[in-house]
């Protein structure tokens, strides 16, 4: 395998490759030291890879064992996440004060609802287990085979169908509880409230309709609403889209309240 | 002794002596041992899939200890302590009255028997034995749901 295969390899999936790394640490800062530890040891490692799966799988193996390493994935997040941090943006004017100059100023600085619900489900899924989290995303989010997330995070078959399946069945149960988009009784508006916020002459209904999971929420079946939910976040680059300097400024500060909630009750 | 290689097919039976009572249950499922461990180990996760389960706290591993709510009497909550635990193979956990072992057997092509017993029993047994109500249905419960969970997790998509 030569360097300049390697590093077209690695360029052409950078940009999963930094989705992957921020989902599961939810730090930018992290994120960016990530991606070139997992580049530089590519690298070193070059002569080992024996082509037994795809580069891409290789590189990601890498990037999982550096990511899984770090204290901020093995933070786990609890399940109300979103409860907790509306809260402390709402004592907290400086958060808003920047967000609205991010909305006004920046050119990432929209405000979507599809972009929302990416954001929340990484919120969301750092409440399951790591192993979890990491075979839900590989799978729902980066169209791994099972096989390869075996290879990627070194267990069997049957290991990674336990936990897409469990990762996957208590994502379904909470979204259901908590997603008033798919749920009239959900206790959580915050797409719907946010975007009341940041786009205050846009209608909310009109919106919704460009959803497919929201148009669908009456009459589909839970499984197929989080099917759906997965399109919506495979679509996105949280790095590059529209709204990602929006949507980064409040992952950054869900991260930090999470940091000091978790500090707190450990105590 | 009732033996494990008599597979129920979840029906459970139970056989009761002055002194004791035993209940057991066994059922073939196609699913491989790991995905059955996983289920029969995984403590916080046992009230989603286990319909005779309310709650567990506590570490299903070796010497650890658990809280079990079972529904068979949920006002009160079983302390039980892990006696064996051989990964895919055997585990069992009980308290001073009495002892639950799970057993998995590989049977080839993918098929695996669960076989679950629980004997209860002592020199007081016979004071309280009419207060411990039948374990039967919740047994065929048990098996019944761990089987339908164990294969829907081997049939996930590859």
């Amino acid at each position: 395998m030569f360097t300049e295969q390697f590093n077209q390899e690695f360029e052409a999936i950078r940009g999963q490759l930094k989705s992957y790394i921020l989902r599961i640490t939810a730090s930018v800062a992290d994120t960016e030291d990530l991606v070139q530890d997992t580049y530089l040891k590519g690298v070193e490692k070059l002569d080992s890879f024996r082509e037994e799966s795809s580069l891409k799988t290789w590189i990601f193996t890498i990037a999982s064992n550096l990511a899984k390493d770090t204290l901020r994935a093995k933070k786990r997040w609890t399940e109300n996440v979103t409860d907790i941090c509306k809260e402390a943006a709402m004592s907290n004017q400086a958060f808003f004060q920047e967000a609205m100059h991010i909305r006004m100023t920046s050119p990432q600085g929209q405000f979507e609802i599809r972009e929302h619900i990416a954001f929340c489900f990484t919120c969301i899924s750092k409440s399951l287990p790591l192993e979890q989290q990491i075979c839900l995303l590989l799978k729902e989010v980066y169209e791994f085979k099972v096989h390869e997330i075996a290879q990627i995070i070194a267990t069997t078959e049957a290991m990674v169908k336990y936990y897409l399946h469990t990762g996957r069945s208590k994502m379904v149960q909470i979204f259901e509880g908590r997603c008033a988009l798919i749920n009239k009784e959900g206790v959580c508006h915050q797409c719907s409230e946010l975007n009341g916020i940041f786009n205050p002459k846009q209608k909310l209904q009109e919106a919704l309709v460009k959803i497919e999971m929201a148009k669908e929420a009456q009459k589909a079946d839970r499984e197929h609403l989080f099917n759906l939910r997965m399109q919506v976040v495979r679509g996105i680059d949280p790095f590059e889209s529209d709204a990602a300097a929006l949507q980064l400024h409040h992952l950054e500060h869900n991260r930090v309240v999470m940091e000091r909630y978790l500090e707190k009750n450990a105590e | 002794m009732t033996s494990n290689t008599n597979i129920q097919n979840g029906k459970a039976t139970t056989v009761k002596t002055t002194f004791s009572r035993e209940t057991s249950v066994g059922i073939e499922i196609k699913a491989d041992a790991p995905i059955v461990w996983a289920l029969l180990t995984n403590a916080s996760d046992y009230p989603r899939w286990n319909s005779t389960v309310i709650s567990i706290e506590g570490d299903i591993a070796s010497g650890g200890q658990i809280r079990l709510k079972s529904t068979l009497d949920p006002k009160r909550t079983f302390k039980l302590r892990i006696k064996t635990f051989e990964p895919e193979r055997k585990m069992a956990w009980g308290d001073g009255q009495g002892n639950r072992v799970y057993t998995l057997t590989d049977r080839g092509n993918g098929m695996l028997s669960f076989y679950m017993h629980e004997k209860i029993g002592g020199l007081m047994f016979p004071l309280y034995a009419k207060y411990i109500p039948p374990f039967d249905q919740s047994f065929e419960q048990f098996a019944a749901d761990l089987k339908r969970e164990a294969e829907i997790i081997a049939n996930t998509k590859n």
